[in-house]
């Protein structure tokens, strides 16, 4: 029971860290955290379903168009609603992610109803390897984490070796002097905004298809990402992977060995105790404040 | 002159007398009946939001036959969104504002027990909700009639045969961490109980949970053969294919919320065949007279609507509320409904028999069971296979 525990908690573990680094990009370019990450995510997978479905596309069709509308879609709200706001303090632009989250949730509801959908996936979760002793995983939990690594090592070089990257770092350590050293913050912001809407996306499609479409999809996924974002440390794109891994088995542990009932709690607690003992998280480092 | 003031004061006093005999009934007009309903059209349980738009064609289709003894039924239909205390606000709006006479339906154990001492406190009709839990009928109140067949009672049943008919040995529970899924749990104790047998393992989830991989763990290592489910689609859909990757495979049985057969075993990815569930309804394929009818009035009122087993449970729910009121006549009030309601024996539409007495509120105490089993349909040209309820048996009941 203990290998599956732990293989089962580091293949759903790999969700959770994709929502992470979701997090982790908006938050590292302008520490705000994105309520809305988890919608913005559901609503192109309703996009990629309705492609799929309605309009009969293949795969690779579907999930292109798709993402490319998670990329317009969270640039459009940078641009459209948090760009607006009147002397935005912090707390002023997540109020308004809040806001943000629940008209998306609104307009999905509407555009699709309530009723639990199945989405289509190339990849099966039933194709399972054995990998000794009983222990399973599927084709696609190996694809979730072949995603989650892929996206970590890009956005990590990207980050560190290209200039767009060094440019995102630099508005969130000082968005005066980055405009005064000639950063467009607006299209830094707007591009930010985008790339984490596509990699919520992927987190979507790989989510919806062992769980059931409906507008809800991203609600728990969305909490749990925040967790591990936390635990791993909120600007560390490594930090946000490996803490996803780890509350993932944790949890799986603790629901196999401790208490099933209490399972769910594992993932809040895990956010009280880091706050306490390691606010900046087990990876990153501790950046004293800015003078 | 004289002669005709005296007829006029004579026949002033005399209406002025009806109208104080009658008294006048809140909601209720010589041509019209308002009636209410709360139910989720958004958020996460919107899924059966489905209940409360049934009952809106069901009506559509009563004022088209003419209403029921010259009145036509004005309805009255709010979102909640499952919260109880938008159910509250919704109940207090319609009954005080609005002006409605009765409830109808109404989704949602936890919004449901909000505003019942406010309805009790009103005196206010209340039929068919769309619980099984036992606490609107057990103790029994003045005004409140259910129909949904108790939780307990179903699971039960589902136990019973189990053991019975399919001869398993180690029953399992998975059940939603609430009133609802405790609700099945103590009936399949309660049976279990009465055999000297005990459960094989006991399994709880919490609403948000979106990974069973440990609770599938739990069951397979108590080796249960048989597992009885009392949990949301979503979550019924993750554990099927939980346990199909897994590699665990018992007898999987599903109490009557799971019983829309065609979006379960859409959401499952067919996994649903094979599933044992019970039904408090007519399976949606079903030639019943009545069936048939509703069908015919959701094609022509909500066209767009999927004839799937919630929304034709708002017609169901209903229905004894509506012989009700006809039997109570004319002279409509809370006290003569009650009365009418009270001589309902064995009433069947297309739920099963429904009675009520001077003790008795619970309505029907029966379910039956169906088998899922696959069966294949031409769509657009394309062979879809779907989900099918097969009967296995007839109305069921407690001894």
């Amino acid at each position: 029971m203990l290998g599956q525990l732990v293989t089962s908690g580091i293949a759903i573990g790999a969700t959770y860290a994709l929502m992470a680094l979701a997090m982790v990009i908006i938050y590292k370019t302008s520490e705000v955290l994105n309520f809305a990450q988890g919608d913005m995510a559901m609503l192109s997978a309703f996009v990629a379903y309705m492609l799929l479905s309605d309009y009969g596309l293949g795969f690779v069709t579907s999930f292109t168009i798709a993402l490319a509308f998670a990329f317009a879609l969270g640039a459009f709200l940078e641009f459209a609603f948090l760009r607006r706001a009147k002397e935005p303090n912090l707390l002023g632009l997540i109020i308004i992610t809040l806001g943000l989250e629940m008209m998306l949730y609104g307009v999905a509801s509407w555009r699709w109803g309530a009723d639990q959908k199945d989405f289509p996936f190339p990849v099966s979760d039933f194709e399972v390897h054995q990998l000794g002793g009983d222990v399973v995983i599927s084709d696609l939990n190996l694809v979730t984490l072949g995603v989650a690594f892929a996206l970590m090592i890009l956005l990590f070089l990207f980050f560190r070796y290209t200039k767009v990257g060094v440019a995102m770092k630099a508005t969130q350590q000082n968005q005066q002097a980055a405009r005064l050293m000639g950063i467009r913050v607006g299209r830094i912001m707007m591009l930010t905004w985008g790339m984490s809407a596509v990699v919520g996306a992927c987190a979507a499609f790989l989510i919806a298809s062992t769980d059931t479409l409906d507008p809800n999809l991203m609600w728990t996924p969305q909490l749990k990402g925040f967790s591990a974002a936390v635990l791993g440390g909120m600007t560390s794109l490594v930090g946000a992977v490996l803490g996803g891994f780890i509350l993932g088995v944790v949890e799986n542990l603790f629901g196999g060995y401790v208490s099933v009932e209490f399972k769910s709690v594992v993932a809040f607690a895990v956010i009280v105790l880091i706050l306490c003992v390691k606010p900046s998280g087990l990876f990153a480092k501790h950046y004293v404040r800015k003078v | 002159m004289k002669k005709l003031l005296i007829l006029a004061a004579v026949i002033a006093a005399l209406s002025v007398a009806g109208a104080a005999w009658a008294g006048p009934v809140q909601g209720v007009t010589d041509t019209e009946i308002k009636i209410g309903q709360w139910g989720p059209q958004t958020g996460p349980a919107a899924l059966w939001g489905a209940v409360a738009r049934g009952t809106g064609v069901y009506f559509d289709l009563i004022n088209a036959e003419g209403g029921i003894n010259g009145r036509k039924i004005k309805y009255y239909m709010r979102d909640d969104g499952y919260n109880p205390n938008r159910t509250k606000a919704i109940a207090k709006e319609l009954y005080e504002n609005e002006k409605i006479w009765g409830f109808a339906c109404g989704v949602g154990t936890s919004p449901g027990m909000a505003v019942m001492p406010y309805i009790i406190k009103n005196n206010i009709p209340w039929v068919g909700m769309a619980t099984g839990s036992p606490h609107w009928t057990q103790p029994p109140k003045k005004t409140i009639f259910g129909v949904y067949p108790l939780y307990p009672d179903e699971a039960q049943i589902l136990t019973s045969y189990a053991i019975d008919t399919l001869g398993k040995k180690k029953i399992a529970f998975f059940y939603q961490n609430d009133d609802y899924g405790k609700g099945g749990l103590e009936g399949c104790l309660r049976e279990l109980k009465k055999r000297g047998m005990t459960l094989a393992a006991d399994v709880p989830v919490e609403v948000g949970e979106t990974d069973l991989a440990s609770h599938v763990m739990k069951l397979k290592k108590a080796g249960a053969d048989a597992v009885i489910m009392w949990v949301y689609p979503k979550h019924a859909a993750i554990m099927l294919g939980t346990s199909a990757k897994l590699g665990y495979r018992p007898q999987w049985m599903a109490c009557s919320t799971l019983s829309d057969v065609a979006l379960m075993f859409k959401i499952t990815k067919g996994l649903w065949k094979g599933m044992i569930f019970g039904n408090f309804a007519e399976l949606p394929d079903s030639t019943n007279k009545l069936m048939l009818k509703y069908h015919r009035a959701q094609q022509k009122y909500a066209p767009k609507e999927r004839w799937g087993v919630f929304f034709y449970a708002g017609f169901g729910f209903v229905e004894p509320m509506v012989e009700g009121i006809k039997r109570a006549g004319k002279d409509l009030s809370v006290d003569s409904f009650v009365k009418a309601m009270e001589t309902l024996k064995d009433f069947q539409g297309i739920m099963g028999p429904i009675t009520y007495s001077a003790e008795r509120r619970q309505g029907i105490k029966q379910v039956f069971l169906a088998k899922c089993e696959p069966d294949i349909m031409m769509v657009k040209g394309k062979k879809i296979t779907y989900g099918k309820g097969k009967r296995l048996s007839g109305w069921l009941k407690l001894d």
